[in-house]
């Protein structure tokens, strides 16, 4: 029998198949640090790594709406929920959640209680621009897409460049009215 | 226990990392793509090979570093050991995986028995699957090689897959 | 007291050296580690002298000075830690227990994805690190 309403991300993430986090942070640092070498320039490397995140955010949308079974989420506001409540527990094993919301509702910041991609990580004085964690702001930026809503993602603070927390801008740009897939006649 | 994330983690990273160098960055130069995967692969096993073997005696020949290789450090990787190691006694070492996690849950799937003849469609599809599925190993390639390097070990690794899903890494010591 | 402490790689290049002395006495210090690395080639090449021990990364007392003590370790991957100290009584147990977290800290500052393999290490994490482990020295055997 499925499980019926939606199931949290605890659940999810004790339930999945789960890997040694150490060999997910040192491939995700072996990435960027390739990147470095390879494209040179640090704005570059940012953007590389939000449009990985982006790819990545799209095709994950599906396995987290049919583990989570969450309803596809009207708002925005209950989407970025969602995302933090459910989506960071159920891939990182951590939690998060949103804040800041300002008066009309399109923007917030998602606030990450621990963030598993940094352990071990100092930036070296040279890449004091990068965003090392770019990829999770692409993924939340294509997974947010996939259920219709055009948004800008940004760190608003970063512990690696000596801020006091990770925060995520996220803000909603349009929201694209909902296209039913299927056609009745083909 | 250590912490832990989801396994889709994992593998939407390495899949994502293959497309970026493979069709992103190298479309035309495969042999570079390969080249940066495997260099990638390299620096993960140099560091797990050092915190993987913190805590336990040195080893004292090439043989001792191979099985910890096959035993320890693919159980905490893959969570299972290397299902069989045979040795020429010359230097090469084949370490067989009888269903290689990574090719078993890539998104592309393994040429299968459909039973008919090769069409050209599929045959196409096959070959690149098969492509792909090659670059992506020199991830794992590498990260052996990485991990032998730095115990004291310098080696040519590479990977054969005509026995699907079982994978080999075939490992040859430099004298 | 401990007066400095050393990692080396394999192929005796220094990673880091620290003393934590007030006496401008770094370069005898730093003569000491130097000479320590002969003796730790001499125990690995020669099994014999370490018996039973054969392939424990925790290398013992190398060699006692007039005025110091110096320790060793040998990790899987053929890099040396070095213990100097002044404490003329030590406990085998305290430097075990000190060279099990000195290397923990170690395996995370090289596990720094922008940590290049052989290269000095400039990390700030572990340089404090270091400093609390140096500090918290011989106050408790208890792991």
């Amino acid at each position: 029998m499925a499980p019926v309403g939606p199931r949290s991300g605890d659940a999810i993430f004790a339930s999945g198949e789960r890997v040694n986090a150490e060999l997910f942070t040192l491939t995700y640092g072996a990435i960027v640090r390739q990147l470095l070498t390879d494209l040179e320039e640090v704005d570059e490397v940012n953007k590389q790594l939000d449009q990985m995140g982006y790819n990545i955010g799209i095709r994950l949308v599906d396995e987290f709406l049919a583990k989570s079974n969450v309803s596809r989420c009207v708002d925005f506001k209950e989407t970025t929920d969602v995302i933090a409540k459910v989506g960071f527990k159920m891939f990182l094993g951590v939690s998060a959640s949103v804040t800041n919301w300002d008066a009309d509702g399109t923007c917030c910041s998602i606030m990450l209680d621990d963030n598993p991609l940094v352990d071990f990580v100092e930036l070296p004085d040279t890449c004091q621009g990068l965003y090392y964690c770019n990829i999770l702001s692409g993924v939340i930026r294509g997974a947010l897409e996939m259920v219709s809503m055009k948004a800008d993602v940004t760190w608003a603070r970063d512990m690696l460049r000596g801020d006091d927390a990770f925060e995520l801008q996220v803000k909603l740009i349009k929201q694209v009215p909902e296209e039913y897939p299927y056609k009745d006649d083909e | 226990m250590g912490r832990e994330v989801s396994e889709s983690c994992i593998d939407s990273l390495l899949t994502e990392m293959v497309s970026t160098y493979c069709n992103r960055f190298y479309a035309t130069k495969p042999e570079l793509a390969a080249r940066r995967i495997e260099a990638i692969g390299y620096q993960v096993g140099h560091q797990l090979s050092e915190r993987y073997t913190m805590e336990r005696p040195r080893f004292s020949d090439h043989l001792e570093a191979i099985k910890f290789i096959c035993k320890d450090f693919w159980s905490e990787v893959f969570k299972k050991q290397i299902d069989n190691l045979k040795t020429n006694h010359r230097g090469t070492f084949v370490l067989q995986d009888n269903r290689f996690r990574w090719l078993a849950r890539m998104s592309v799937d393994p040429p299968t028995e459909n039973g008919g003849l090769p069409q050209d469609p599929s045959a196409l599809a096959e070959n690149e699957a098969t492509q792909l599925m090659s670059m992506y190993l020199y991830f794992p390639c590498g990260i052996i090689r990485g991990a032998l390097s730095n115990l004291g070990i310098s080696c040519a690794v590479s990977a054969d897959i005509s026995s699907l899903p079982a994978c080999s890494f075939v490992i040859r010591i430099k004298a | 007291m401990i007066v400095c402490v050393a990692v080396v790689g394999h192929q005796n290049n220094p990673l880091y050296i620290q003393s934590f002395t007030e006496a401008d006495d770094a370069l005898k210090l730093h003569h000491i580690v130097h000479c320590s690395l002969d003796v730790v080639d001499e125990r690995v090449n020669n099994p014999k002298k370490s018996g039973p021990m054969l392939n424990e990364t925790f290398l013992g007392l190398l060699y006692p000075t007039e005025n110091y003590k110096v320790y060793g370790y040998l990790t899987n991957t053929k890099v040396k830690f070095i213990l100097v100290t002044t404490d003329l009584d030590v406990k085998d147990a305290d430097v075990r227990n000190f060279f099990r977290r000195f290397h923990a800290a170690y395996v995370d500052a090289v596990s720094n994805p922008f940590h290049v393999p052989g290269k000095k290490i400039t990390s700030r994490t572990f340089a404090d690190r270091v400093s609390s482990i140096v500090k918290s020295f011989g106050l408790s055997s208890t792991v």
